[in-house]
């Protein structure tokens, strides 16, 4: 059972079951708890080959056991998402927690990595249960339908959830070059349905320096 | 605890979506933003750096401050966008034929039937004309009235006040003892030897902290004699009049009441 205690610290009641934490995030437990360190990511030598090779890096622990146990990692906002089967896809940096049931695995994303700064993959998290990912500031939650596609910020963007396409676009014109850009040269323009978290922040990304 | 999930059609109009993040329309209309604050956006909308040869009777009319135009760009289209800054408060203000004077790092979106200048006091913008505009503050803004001394550091702007100058405690200026204190710190300086100070009718703006936005450059001044910060008189700093003399200890002198 995930919730939270303010909007920077994330209560997770246990009766026995596990959750996936990323390293170092726990602050505080009651009642019996373990921590177990997962190595690749607790998705097995093939996970982490995988994370290895794409530079996704992402190190988690086990916490399993009976009781509360509290996280919390640098005062970032945390943000709760219910999965319903469908798929989340998160920066590993801005992963905190999940339930142990969910399957994590690590996805291309192509150019919209790029654009961030953070490389050409991201984290997927899919299944049934809880997920908390963090935020600059409190991430507000955008609903992209068949009737309204979205634009956003490469530096922005968190995450996003559900059945959606991405392209990325560029509006690098000889005006960039020339200083006099519009200072959005590149956006990611999401298509589909499903829902987007972005930030009110935008951290450095090679798109803020155009 | 259920999370809102926002859409074209429950977001508001000019409105704060959460302290932090504001919601602006455009409906064929135009809003000028500091470059690089747009999150995201529904809709079809343009953005285009200023001194777009289009947007050229945009500038002349609510854009007079040519010299730092590069940082800023107009939105265009019509659609929905959120606008943020570095997780900061943001705020929407509006002018009804007023005046109002902000820190230029402040300053994040503005319609452009409000028309901005540079204010004479070096890196404040003075918004002119009725509209709305968007600013970021660290902490929520809080309204005063003068007369009031201020931090400096807690200063966000101010609306319709005449005079803005600087104040220091008598303490702080005269005698050995006052000199000493504040130049090593020792003997307890208490940090708020120099405020601002307002007096005459207006509203003075202040964020509920003293940690600065990162400056904005708001653009060089003419380098013409009588313009503050334009740089005429010869190097800062260097005394006006005769060169010093060895032996004599200048500013240092007139500090310790010598």
């Amino acid at each position: 059972m995930f919730r939270l205690q303010g909007s920077k610290v994330l209560a997770v009641d246990m009766t026995g079951d596990a959750v996936k934490a990323k390293n170092g995030s726990m602050v505080a437990y009651d009642g019996q708890m373990s921590f177990r360190k997962l190595s690749g990511g607790g998705e097995g030598l093939r996970g982490m080959v995988t994370r290895r090779l794409t530079g996704e890096q992402m190190t988690v622990m086990e916490v399993k056991g009976h009781g509360t146990c509290w996280f919390a990692d640098r005062a970032s906002e945390i943000n709760l998402v219910a999965l319903h089967g469908d798929k989340l896809y998160v920066e590993a940096g801005n992963f905190l927690a999940a339930d142990a049931g969910l399957r994590t695995g690590t996805e291309f994303t192509g150019l919209r990595g790029a654009s961030q700064g953070n490389g050409l993959f991201t984290t997927s998290i899919e299944g049934h249960g809880q997920a908390a990912i963090m935020s600059d500031g409190p991430a507000v939650v955008l609903r992209v339908s068949a009737r309204y596609p979205l634009t956003v910020d490469p530096g922005a963007y968190v995450a996003h959830q559900g059945n959606l396409r991405q392209s990325f676009q560029s509006g690098v014109t000889f005006r960039t070059m020339l200083g006099e850009g519009g200072g959005e040269a590149f956006q990611i323009r999401f298509e589909g349905d499903g829902l987007v978290y972005v930030q009110p922040s935008e951290r450095n990304t090679i798109a803020g320096d155009v | 605890m259920s999370v809102v999930h926002h859409d074209p059609s429950t977001l508001p109009v000019d409105d704060n979506v959460n302290p932090y993040t504001f919601c602006v329309e455009l409906a064929g209309s135009q809003w000028f933003l500091q470059k690089g604050k747009m999150i995201a956006y529904y809709g079809a909308i343009e953005f285009n750096g200023i001194g777009h040869g289009r947007l050229d009777r945009l500038v002349r009319t609510s854009f007079h401050s040519p010299l730092h135009a590069s940082d800023w760009v107009v939105a265009e289209g019509s659609g929905k966008m959120l606008l943020a800054d570095r997780a900061f408060d943001v705020n929407s203000f509006d002018l009804e034929d007023g005046n109002l004077t902000v820190r230029s790092g402040n300053l994040l979106a503005f319609q452009p039937s409000l028309s901005l200048k540079q204010s004479i006091v070096p890196g404040f913008l003075t918004l002119i004309g009725t509209g709305k505009f968007v600013a970021a503050s660290n902490g929520p803004v809080v309204f005063m009235e003068p007369p009031l001394r201020v931090d400096p550091q807690a200063l966000v702007g101010w609306a319709d006040c005449p005079s803005p100058c600087h104040h220091y405690d008598h303490g702080y200026m005269t005698g050995v003892l006052g000199g000493l204190r504040a130049l090593t710190g020792l003997g307890g300086a208490s940090g708020e030897e120099h405020q601002f100070e307002f007096v005459g009718a207006g509203t003075v703006l202040l964020q509920s902290s003293e940690a600065l936005l990162p400056e904005q450059p708001a653009g060089g001044t003419p380098h013409e004699p009588g313009v503050p910060g334009g740089g005429a008189h010869g190097a800062p700093g260097a005394p006006p009049g005769a060169p010093r003399l060895p032996g004599q200890l200048g500013d240092l002198q007139r500090r310790f009441g010598l």
